[in-house]
């Protein structure tokens, strides 16, 4: 049964002139024992749902829409009929901090009041009943005659749950209750809450930018994006195959899912509103069209009740290949066969690595990808057109590939400015001026020098990593959407490679390009990947999630390429797992 | 709009990689050695004394214009031959006749045969094959005694002489220019710069010839002194064009005359035309010797590591 139901809830604060919506048109349902998770950046709109449904927003807000409690509707109740229900209905634990307290209170006072008020008990009845919240909570009940400012901040949190529960509500809403706690504190309270659920049946929201700990609670999941949803389903789908650009980077950007994985935040900042009818998350996505320019995405059902808000029906596939097998003769006329029947898919804006040991087979998969090699047989599509035989590398938009020895793929005569140019010139791209202007651009972005007497100088005289940077730089002039780096760092010490590779990480966060990143180096590839594809003899024998293949290898042969890492003389050495 | 944009970075794109060329050019010269210059200034000389002959020469070399077998004196600078005809003047002609040979020997069948080389090696397969087993089997013929049945079977003249050192000439640089290409080939950027869309014009104009061209210089240059060699030597077996002015024929004339070691007349008549060849032998070795010095990947490689 549903609890709780909150209809084309609109949320627009007026600041002289100007209006921010706040929330713009959320609609979902609460059913009765259930927790729902609301996640999204600051400034997404969360924390103003949680207080219009508590009926506290401040005067400067304009509310539309329809809350209904069990089927009254919240939102028209006059204020003090809706303070029947605050409390003892629905309560709100707020997030932590010092003003939410009154500082002159003792906190037993604090914790009574509501009881007090609401239920009419006591003040004996109620302190008892404060006592015995405390215990629940896991605080010692002396701490009733503290002051606020007494307390630690995991302390005041669990106060602020002792006080929503003190009147036994049936909705709890959970304001970034954990934020600014410990680890442990943090998973105190998340056994607790789960524990109160189980045991006592409440209907939960969980508000958080903590995807960990709102997917280790909510079974649903929304994602709120600029005061919308822009994705909604069980939170299981939801994390471990987002289908907004949005909750993708979201879920990149939380350590506790990839353990291993540098975090990359999303570019660019929430905004408002672009000031048009389009969808509000344009800038900051990785796959933005014409379409998305023109009118805000509805949210559309993709079964199993998960629905998504974007113009693309969620990411997009980027490249899909199809059957691919290519084999090499050896001089003695036997065939090797490098690639074998691999299928691949790769989408908009990911990282996906492809690791595997030497003779594999990667390399030759990824010049197949690029175009570079033509299979034997199999396809590889691009954007909905074959990448064989059509101009993917040739035209802005389409696909670049870096390769491994920077010696080899600049010619030691040109000069930088005419390696990095040479796309453009092949293909006519711009006057004199403007391929110029590009070439600067293209070497700003991978941190090079774009001075005159750099551009002069002869690729010959440059180092192995300036090289590949120029390599890289000559890649990006295309702006490529999709990249291929092909074991780029091999040829590099580590130093110079981890600056190449948190270089490359971050033009393709920055730039919101797909990328494959071909290396034998599981655990370099962990950094960057967020899929990983497990190649062996020419066939790929495992793909998934980063985190997923790394922990929980389901291939022998993973296990072992897993295993087979060594550990530092002061780590334990690893053995083979197989 | 495209289109329009590449024919007109065409031509600007040309010039401007010859004037790069032109730097290299001077630059390398600025590396050669003293022996280098002394030869390249040397080339000059004869180059000098081949393009205005008839200002120089002072008596036309065909003509009678003397007593047989003069000393050298005022009126004739070397003397003059059996038939009274000046030798100096010869001189001059004859390094017409050997430049003229040796760089039109040297140009058809060192670019000629390059520019076989590297299109079988950019085009690869059949043709390929087939070229490598012409390339062989020109090789392993043995060049001079051939030379030497077919100029006298086709007859002596001029042309017949430089066709036949273009046959024999061509096959070197093509075998050369070959494996430089293959080697270039393999290199990624070759690979990148044809997933850019470069068609075959742009990579063998900006990738191949650059890499390909400075080792065909220094074949061209020990071409032209093998042709001159050669064709002094058909001349003095009296293969050549007998009514050429050249230095392999004053040489045969000398030489037939009898008993000339027996007089005086070896001194202006055979010392000059041999000390001549020698000469520019010796510049054109000098400046193969630098050049080959200057382009060398190696050396080119380690330079670039600096």
């Amino acid at each position: 049964m549903t609890i709780l139901t909150i209809d084309d809830l609109r949320c627009h604060y007026s600041t002289d002139g100007s209006v921010v919506k706040a929330v713009d048109g959320i609609s979902f349902g609460l059913e009765e024992g259930e927790i729902v998770g609301l996640i999204g950046e600051s400034g997404s709109g969360k924390t103003t749902i949680a207080l219009s449904i508590m009926g506290l927003l401040p005067e400067s807000a304009r509310q539309s829409g329809e809350i209904s409690y069990r089927g009254i509707d919240l939102s028209a109740l006059p204020e003090d009929e809706m303070n029947t229900f605050r409390w003892t209905d629905i309560a709100i634990v707020f997030q932590n901090s010092l003003e939410v307290l009154n500082p002159v209170m003792r906190i037993g006072v604090q914790v009574c009041e509501p009881m007090i008020r609401r239920k009419g008990m006591g003040s004996g009845e109620a302190e008892a009943r404060c006592a015995e919240l405390f215990e629940m909570v896991g605080l010692d009940p002396i701490w009733m005659d503290a002051y606020p400012h007494q307390l630690s901040g995991g302390m005041r949190q669990r106060v602020l749950l002792a006080m929503a529960l003190s009147c036994d509500p049936k909705v709890l809403i959970l304001d970034e209750v954990t934020s600014a706690l410990d680890a442990f504190t943090r998973k105190e309270i998340r056994d607790l809450l789960l524990d109160l659920q189980r045991t006592r049946g409440y209907s939960m929201i969980t508000i958080s930018h903590d995807i960990a700990f709102v997917s280790s609670m909510a079974s649903r999941m929304m994602v709120l994006y600029a005061g919308r949803v822009v994705e909604v389903g069980p939170t299981r789908d939801v994390i471990t195959a987002p289908r907004h650009p949005y909750t993708r980077g979201l879920v990149n950007s939380t350590p506790d899912i990839f353990v291993y994985k540098d975090m990359w935040g999303i570019p660019g900042d929430a905004s408002g509103g672009n000031g048009d009818a389009g969808c509000l998350f344009r800038a900051r996505c990785t796959q933005a069209i014409d379409d998305c320019r023109r009118s805000l995405p509805e949210l559309t059902a993709c079964g199993n009740g998960w629905k998504v808000a974007c113009h693309r029906g969620g990411i997009a596939g980027l490249m899909t290949a199809r059957g691919l097998t290519f084999s090499y003769t050896l001089p003695d006329r036997r065939s090797l066969v490098a690639v074998d029947g691999v299928d691949l898919e790769v989408q908009e804006g990911e990282v996906l690595a492809i690791v595997g040991q030497t003779g594999s087979g990667k390399s030759t998969l990824a010049h197949i990808l690029a175009g570079v090699l033509h299979p034997e047989r199999g396809e590889v599509h691009f954007m909905n057109g074959a990448v064989h035989g059509g101009k993917a590398g040739h035209r802005f938009g389409g696909i670049q590939i870096v390769f491994q020895d920077p010696f080899s793929s600049i010619s030691n005569r040109f000069t930088v400015l005419d390696a990095v140019r040479e796309p453009l010139d092949i293909n006519g791209i711009g006057d004199r001026n403007e391929r110029l202007d590009m070439v600067r651009d293209a070497l700003d972005l991978v941190r090079l020098p774009s001075s005159d007497l750099f551009l002069a100088k002869y690729c010959g005289e440059l180092s192995g990593g300036q090289r590949q940077r120029v390599a890289l730089a000559r890649a990006m002039v295309m702006r490529p959407k999709l990249l291929i780096a092909d074991e780029i760092t091999s040829a590099l010490d580590v130093s110079t490679a981890a600056n190449v590779l948190r270089l490359l990480k971050g033009l393709q966060n920055r730039r919101g390009f797909a990328m494959i990143y071909i290396s034998h180096d599981l655990t370099l590839t962990l950094k960057i990947a967020d899929r990983i594809a497990v190649m062996n003899a020419g066939k790929i024998v495992e793909v998934g999630n980063a985190h997923d293949v790394m922990l929980t290898p389901n291939d022998d042969y993973t296990r072992r390429l897993v295993g087979s890492r060594i550990g530092l003389c002061c780590h334990e050495h690893h053995t083979e797992v197989a | 709009m495209f289109a329009d944009d590449e024919t007109r970075s065409t031509f600007p794109g040309l010039l401007s990689d010859l004037q790069a060329a032109l730097d290299r050019i001077r630059a390398g010269i600025a590396k050669f050695s003293i022996e280098g210059k002394i030869g390249l200034f040397g080339l000059c000389i004869f180059v000098v004394m081949a393009l205005f002959a008839p200002m120089i020469s002072g008596h036309p070399p065909d003509e009678i214009t003397g007593d047989s077998l003069e000393r050298p004196g005022a009126e004739h600078i070397l003397g003059t031959d059996e038939l009274g005809m000046d030798i100096w003047a010869q001189i001059c002609y004859g390094a017409r006749m050997s430049l003229l040979i040796g760089l039109v020997v040297a140009s058809v069948a060192g670019f000629g045969g390059g520019a076989i080389g590297i299109l079988a090696a950019y085009r690869g397969g059949l043709a390929d094959q087939i070229l490598m087993r012409v390339i062989d089997v020109t090789m392993a013929l043995p060049s001079l005694p051939l030379l030497i049945v077919i100029s006298a079977f086709m007859g002596p003249s001029i042309a017949n002489v430089i066709f036949i050192l273009i046959l024999f000439g061509w096959a070197r640089p093509a075998r050369i220019a070959r494996s430089q290409t293959l080697s270039v080939k393999t290199h990624a950027y070759i690979v990148a710069a044809r997933n850019y869309g470069a068609g075959s014009w742009y990579l063998l104009r900006r990738h191949i010839f650059p890499e390909v061209l400075p080792i065909l210089f220094v074949l061209v240059i020990g071409i032209t002194s093998h042709a001159i060699v050669a064709e002094a030597g058909l001349a003095f077996l009296g293969l050549g064009d007998p009514t050429s002015k050249s230095w392999g024929m004053m040489l045969n004339y000398a030489t037939s005359f009898r008993s000339i070691y027996f007089t005086p007349y070896w001194q202006w008549w055979l010392i000059p035309p041999l000390v001549a060849l020698i000469a520019l032998l010796l510049c054109l070795a000098f400046i193969g010797r630098d050049l080959e010095r200057v382009l060398d990947p190696k050396l080119r490689a380690r330079r670039g590591a600096e």
